[in-house]
């Protein structure tokens, strides 16, 4: 069971698929202009690579690894065109943001990494673990990086129909924040405070392990 | 031989049950979206055209003369428009080509031919930037001052958003298409020619 939270925890911190291993950035980018569409995004990324990566594990003997590549991408394209569908049928607002990115998971290098990385080669609890905390870990950076970006870009976060939080009207939003390069120097300092809170964790681990 | 199978065969499978799922999924949620874009572009006619029952044009032959007056913009669907089963205007929806690909907008024409409302369907512009033609009302509220007969030059003159200039555009290009819709095939059809 450590070992399932180790693995968990990895995904969120010391191997976070985008402040550490920088995979996966394109969409990231693209799609963190409003916080509801990357809470949406996030969900999804979760899904499609918890599911891939249950079922590549469970299979992975069966699968040779000759044609394991067209094989995994299959399985990942038939997860993403479910949420996909899913997502049309349901949330249609959010999908007619999202557009395009939903089907672009599947040649996300996060979940095709992590099934060849990761599943193909551990059991089905740990690929669990693996997928979560790797969701997870994307997930809360897309979000916060569009909390940042959609608040000090518009002065507001929108939630569906509805104004969430309102900066002071005085505000003059900078649209710099909206357009690439503020999502390229907002996502610079997640980086550097991804960086900060990974060494104080290691360096809290490292006294632990000195002392007699 | 062997060796082909023992490859092909696991592909095949993955491949199938694939399929099999997606084709459950689509099952399931396919009369849920048909929905969702009924309801969808039923507000956006309501919205331009209040209380009343849209037809949608169907004669190819019609078709024809709208793409050629609309030019470069592309018209999906012509409605006419009734008010207790009275001839009160048309409703144009056209894809536009608007900064992050084509813009869907519906444009509501009175019986004289100006502009009783705008609204867009579905669009792909930046969040916070080119959806402003949405969010900053004044924009869409500007079209319906165009009067009866109105020309391009006259959409060419209301006021593009800063910052937002090939949103605009889209939307600005997508009313002058439906005006010359207008003009040149819809004013000729007519109060009963709409059949």
């Amino acid at each position: 069971m450590s070992e399932w939270f180790r693995v968990f925890k990895q995904g969120l911190s010391i191997e976070n698929p985008l402040t550490v291993l920088m995979i996966g950035l394109c969409a990231t980018l693209a799609v963190s202009t409003q916080f509801q569409n990357a809470l949406f995004m996030g969900l999804a990324v979760i899904f499609v690579l918890t599911m891939s990566n249950v079922l590549i594990s469970l299979f992975r003997k069966a699968i040779p690894s000759e044609v394991r590549i067209p094989i995994f991408i299959v399985i990942i394209a038939a997860f993403v065109t479910i949420v996909d569908l899913v997502m049309k049928a349901f949330v249609p607002g959010v999908y007619a943001v999202l557009g395009i990115w939903i089907p672009l998971i599947v040649v996300n290098c996060i979940i095709l990494g992590r099934a060849e990385a990761f599943a193909y080669v551990n059991g089905v609890g740990l690929s669990i673990a693996d997928g979560l905390g790797m969701g997870i870990g994307y997930s809360t950076v897309i979000v916060l990086l569009a909390f940042v970006r959609e608040l000090f870009g518009t002065g507001h976060i929108v939630w569906f129909e509805g104004t969430l939080i309102s900066l002071p009207s005085g505000y003059a939003p900078p649209s710099l924040l909206l357009l690439f390069p503020g999502a390229f120097l907002v996502f610079a300092f997640m980086i550097v405070g991804a960086r900060w809170i990974n060494e104080r964790f290691e360096a809290r681990k490292e006294a632990a392990a000195c002392r007699p | 031989m062997k060796n082909a199978l023992r490859l092909v065969v696991p592909v095949l499978v993955t491949c199938i049950v694939a399929a099999a799922g997606l084709a459950v999924t689509y099952k399931v949620t396919e009369p849920k979206i048909a929905e969702q874009d009924r309801l969808a572009e039923e507000r956006s006619l309501q919205a331009v055209l209040p209380d009343a029952t849209f037809t949608c044009l169907e004669s190819s032959r019609i078709q024809d003369d709208i793409d050629a007056a609309a030019g470069p913009v592309d018209v999906l669907d012509t409605f006419h428009a009734a008010i207790d089963g009275k001839h009160a205007g048309w409703a144009v929806k056209v894809a536009s080509r608007g900064y992050g690909g084509p813009m869907v907008v519906v444009i509501g024409l009175d019986t004289s031919g100006s502009v009783s409302g705008v609204t867009i369907l579905s669009h792909n512009e930046t969040p916070g930037l080119g959806t402003k033609v949405i969010t900053d009302e004044w924009f869409l509220e500007q079209f319906p001052t165009l009067e009866a007969g109105f020309t391009d030059a006259d959409v060419r003159n209301l006021d593009a958003i800063s910052g937002t200039t090939k949103s605009s555009n889209g939307v600005r290009n997508g009313v002058a298409a439906a005006g010359r819709v207008y003009t040149e095939v819809l004013s000729g059809l007519g109060e009963g020619g709409f059949e």
